[in-house]
């Protein structure tokens, strides 16, 4: 569910509004991008039928309009300019989410889940977390362990594995 | 009553200490299987496929669809606690089963859905004990048209609903049908949206996006606020649960309608996500009080809940009578079988006794056994809302991360997570309903098939919609349902009442 | 450009075959590779379907006849027809730790959908059974026989037949193609996700005709809710048990006895990614060779009434050759092959 207006005082980054022109915008780009990929393909009514792209072509033409329409409507509206979509401070608790799960995924391509998760898990009690180092080290073993023998070795679900599992064989 | 005589030889076969020790052990692993966000009924009942290949049929098929029934169950714990839905079926509940444990409500919540499903799936099965091969032969009268009426149904059920502004439920609807349709044309057998990209070649998996709308969405919304969780403390005592239960016989014609929906969908392959929604809309649009939906209404809950769990089980009918799967889970059933020497199809019923009968039985004690597993177990799950925020976030993320990757072993999934996670959080802000997208991506392409399939032909035309009295009805109710606003509206205004219809009124935003 | 490339493929291959050749006449005494980890097989194709049957089945023959020191682990990658699994494979050269069950998806996806994929690009291994395709109708259909069924379908206007089948521009439809070729005919054809559910579709008398594999129909065959009017094999079916009432696989009688004159087999076949070391080859080789033996196997060939092959090595790729050869042309003919 979308939350209203923050009540603490947070300088506002961006309002909503700005947010908004930039999602239509986005989205009525991809909606003409996929509109032309579909017309492409044949976007008319075939004997036996709509074509391939009939549907998702026209699909794209109602994406294009109702962004259009949010574009007009964000534009218009008085009350969305003075809406702070998310405060200075805000932004900043989610990117110290987002920016560590972007390292983590990129770490799993790199070397693998389970090391990854455990420096993930471990890093961010430390420094989000602020928690004692021995005991983020500890979680973040116990729980990359626990992860692996479950998966890889008790189920056979293959994870993405890097140098140190090849190290042990696996 | 020559089923009532089976019933009892399926638990004479089920009561072994054996067979009662896999199912206690089935509904644990099913439970926290469903409680793992990301990781499904059909991945966990994958996974442990393996592991059955040396049992007799009737212990693998117990100790595998405990599995599923935990899992039915299990779904809804974190989508109450966290509004992250711990299953694809249990994002309906996530509507008013948040709210609710928001208002300090979890227990009441948790129990009315651990009770709504077991409603829900002990409705399937006496559909299935008593009337397996009329169902079959019902499941048959279905052709492509009257899938695409089925289909259309379920979207008309939505229109309307809305709070949201209307331009954004049809951004999110269109959005949500384009993606569907990434991929594999299965009718021309034409490539589509994939740009020369090997990644896309498989489309959007609706799981992927669930976990990374909903879960990974959620986490950065939650940081936003304040590093930790909503949540409320969830202490399950057994007064809660009696008082709980007394309110449920008022909510009578609600659990009806959606075990109705939930078998009807589950034997007509619309799977037990279609039927969450449709039964939380159809609940919604004829309750009283609709327009309390979404602030923490009990019945919220009741509603997808009780079509879930009966769509996942009715699910298994058509697997076990046709042989053609009615959800993930039972196509991964199925491969089960034929491993284990069985033959699903209508002589099943006939030739394997032990087995079938066996399974129903299973079916009624696996989810007497787990109602009451989840109810201990629920004090359990909420203690992890004690833990910090820190501590439990990134390893959500990680189970997240290993859901989306055991869909399809597919490195590119992890990443398609992290965009759907930024999606949800930039749609979940800026009022663009994230609902009428998940529907469209379970059903548009299969809207789309069934449709197209029903054109090929010297009767293809739109006229086929009309062509025999069964397609002809679901259609004309669904076209009922797309007007029902103005229809609600008319009746009304000859009642001479003024009160508004709720369902129908377009309100801008909040 | 392409062909010199082609050609310079073929004779790599070539030399991998005959360095496999040699492995597997010494492969007793030099089978020294074996696996460390799990080994995963691919299917290109979606859960329950025929190719994941075949997989479990071989996971469950290997796992309790114990033929490999590692487990099995059986990877659904069913995307784009298959398409997802089999470039899934082409990435991984050099890994002996995947192999791939494909079918004809080999040939169709490449020449319909110009996936830039081709089987020359990974190692064949041996090809464990052929799939055949039977002329099937509803069981309450007046004709009984296929030349009953062709004067039924001339006397209707063209196109009021339908034939469901699975997919579009592959073997199912291939086949529709070719029979309204061969028997101067014209059916609707129907596309389906799967063959279970053309199979219940026939049943419920919303398409008039499937092509089933024997597998897809079985079920509903022994339930007597269809009729199997001929086999599109040179000979009929091995396998004189009765499976229905009164019939065998057996007593299918030949489509080219019954006036069509076409042979339509489908391979089931193992493949390795490129760049695996002959030893290696030779390992899965020998396993698979035990595997065929094991009477799981063999009850699944007969359950399936699949047709045994011990095709593999140079004979293997002879077939593939042909085979693919005969894909092509039907292709061409059927207006399947994408131009653009």
């Amino acid at each position: 569910m979308s939350d209203g207006p923050h009540a603490d005082v947070d300088p506002a980054l961006v309002s909503t509004r700005s947010v908004e022109l930039a999602v239509m915008a986005l989205l009525f780009c991809l909606s003409i991008f996929l509109g032309w990929d579909n017309w492409r393909i044949g976007a008319g009514w075939a004997p036996d039928g709509p074509q391939a792209g009939y549907f998702p072509f026209y699909l794209s033409v109602l994406l294009g309009g109702s962004s259009l329409w949010g574009i007009v409507a964000a534009l218009r509206s008085e009350e969305l300019r003075e809406e702070i979509f998310v405060g200075r401070s805000a932004f900043g608790r989610v990117l110290r989410v987002f920016l560590p799960t972007i390292g983590f995924v990129f770490l799993v391509q790199l070397i693998g889940l389970y090391v990854a998760s455990f420096i993930f898990v471990a890093a961010f009690m430390v420094f989000v977390g602020k928690l004692k180092l021995w005991k983020s080290l500890l979680t973040g073993f116990i729980f990359s362990a626990l992860m692996f023998y479950v998966f890889d070795v008790q189920f056979n679900v293959l994870m993405p594995k890097g140098p140190l599992e090849a190290a042990f064989g696996f | 009553m020559e089923a009532l005589e089976s019933l009892l030889h399926g638990f004479g076969v089920l009561l072994t200490f054996h067979n009662m020790l896999l199912m206690l052990v089935g509904i644990c692993l099913g439970i926290l299987v469903g409680v793992l966000p990301g990781l499904g009924g059909p991945n966990g009942v994958a996974i442990l496929l393996p592991l059955t290949f040396t049992m007799d049929p009737t212990s693998a098929i117990v100790l595998l669809s405990c599995i599923y029934w935990g899992a039915l169950f299990g779904g809804a714990i974190t989508s109450i606690l966290f509004n992250i839905p711990g299953e694809a079926w249990s994002v309906a509940t996530t509507f008013d089963g948040y709210p609710m444990a928001q208002k300090g409500q979890a227990a009441e919540a948790l129990t009315a859905a651990f009770t709504a499903s077991f409603f829900g799936s002990i409705a399937a099965v006496m559909l299935i004990t008593f009337l397996a091969p009329w169902i079959a032969t019902f499941a048959l009268r279905f052709g492509p048209p009257e899938f695409f009426a089925v289909y259309l149904l379920t979207f008309c059920t939505f229109v309307g609903l809305g709070k949201e502004s209307r331009h954004k439920i049809v951004i999110s609807l269109a959005l949500g049908f384009l993606l569907a349709a990434v991929g594999m044309d299965t009718v021309s057998g034409e490539l589509r949206m994939t740009f020369g990209s090997v990644e896309l070649l498989r489309g959007f998996d609706f799981l992927v996006a669930v976990i990374g709308l909903f879960g990974i969405s959620e986490i950065l919304l939650a940081m936003e606020e304040h590093l930790a969780f909503k949540g409320q403390e969830a202490k399950i005592r057994l007064s809660v649960v009696w008082r709980t239960w007394l309110t449920l016989p008022r909510y009578w014609l609600t659990l009806l309608r959606s075990s109705a929906i939930g078998c009807w969908l589950g034997v007509t392959p619309g799977g037990a996500i279609a039927a969450s929604f449709m039964g939380y809309n159809l609940a919604k649009r004829f309750s009283r009080d609709g327009a309390n939906f979404g602030k923490g209404k009990i019945e919220g809950v009741l509603a997808p809940e009780t079509a879930a769990h009966a769509a996942g089980t009715a699910a298994l009918l058509p697997m076990l009578a046709l042989g053609i799967p009615g959800s993930g889970t039972a196509a991964v059933l199925l491969g089960g079988l034929m491993v284990w020497g069985l033959q699903p199809g209508p002589l099943l019923f006939v030739e394997q006794k032990d087995f079938v009968w066996g399974l129903i039985a299973s079916m009624y004690l696996g989810n007497i056994a787990g109602l009451i597993i989840v109810l201990a177990t629920v004090p359990l799950f909420a203690s992890v809302l004690r833990v910090p925020f820190a501590t439990i976030a990134p390893m959500i993320i990680v189970s997240c991360a290993i859901g989306a990757f055991a869909v399809q072993n597919a490195m590119f999934d992890i990443w398609l997570m992290l965009g759907f996670g930024v999606v949800g959080y930039l749609f979940k802000k800026t009022g663009i309903p994230l609902a009428p997208m998940t529907l469209a991506l379970v059903l548009g392409d299969k809207a789309e098939d069934a449709f197209r399939q029903s054109m090929i032909g010297l009767d293809g035309g739109l006229g086929i919609f009309w062509s025999n009295k069964l397609v002809g009805t679901i259609t004309t109710l669904a076209l009922m349902m797309l007007f029902w606003p103005l229809i609600g509206k008319a009746i009304d205004m000859v009642r001479g009442s003024g009160r508004g219809v709720p369902a129908g009124s377009e309100s801008s935003r909040a | 450009m392409l062909k010199s490339f082609v050609a310079k493929r073929t004779a790599l291959m070539a030399a991998c075959v005959t360095a496999c050749l040699g492995a597997t006449a010494l492969s007793p005494a030099m089978a020294a590779w074996q696996p460390t980890k799990p080994v995963e097989i691919i299917v290109p194709a979606g859960a329950g379907g025929a190719s994941d049957q075949m997989a479990r089945m071989m996971q469950a023959a290997i796992q309790n006849n114990k033929l490999s020191p590692t487990p099995i682990v059986v990877t659904l990658k069913g995307g784009a027809n298959g398409g997802e699994g089999l470039m899934d494979m082409l990435g991984s050269a050099g890994d002996p730790y995947k192999m791939v069950i494909s079918n004809s998806a080999i040939y169709t996806l490449p020449l319909a959908n110009k996936l830039p994929f081709d089987w020359r690009k990974l190692t064949p291994v041996s090809i464990l059974a052929f799939d055949n395709f039977v002329l099937w109708v509803n069981a309450e259909a007046p004709y009984k026989t296929t030349q009953d069924f062709v004067e039924a379908v001339k006397k209707e206007p063209a196109g009021a037949f339908k034939l469901g089948g699975t997919g579009s521009k592959r073997e199912d439809h291939i086949l529709a193609a070719t029979v309204e070729r061969i028997a101067g005919v014209k059916f609707s054809y129907i596309p389906y996700k799967s063959g279970g559910e053309a199979a219940t579709q026939l049943v419920g008398d919303h398409i008039k005709v499937n092509v089933n594999n024997p597998s897809e129909n079985v079920a509903v065959w022994r339930a007597g809710q269809v009729r199997a009017l001929c086999v599109f094999d040179t000979e009929p079916m091995n396998y004189p048990a009765k499976v229905t009432a009164d019939q065998s696989w057996k007593d299918i009688p030949t489509c080219k006895s019954q006036g069509i004159d076409f042979q339509w087999i489908m391979l089931r076949g193992v493949f390795l990614p490129s760049g695996v070391t002959p030893d290696q080859v030779a390992f899965y080789q020998d396993l698979l060779g035990k595997l065929v033996e094991t009477p799981e196997f063999k009850d699944y060939l007969e359950k399936q009434a699949l047709k045994p092959s011990d095709l593999k090595g140079p004979e293997m790729v002879k077939f593939l050759e042909k085979d693919e050869a005969l894909y092509r042309d039907l292709m061409t003919q059927a207006g399947f092959v994408a131009t653009n």
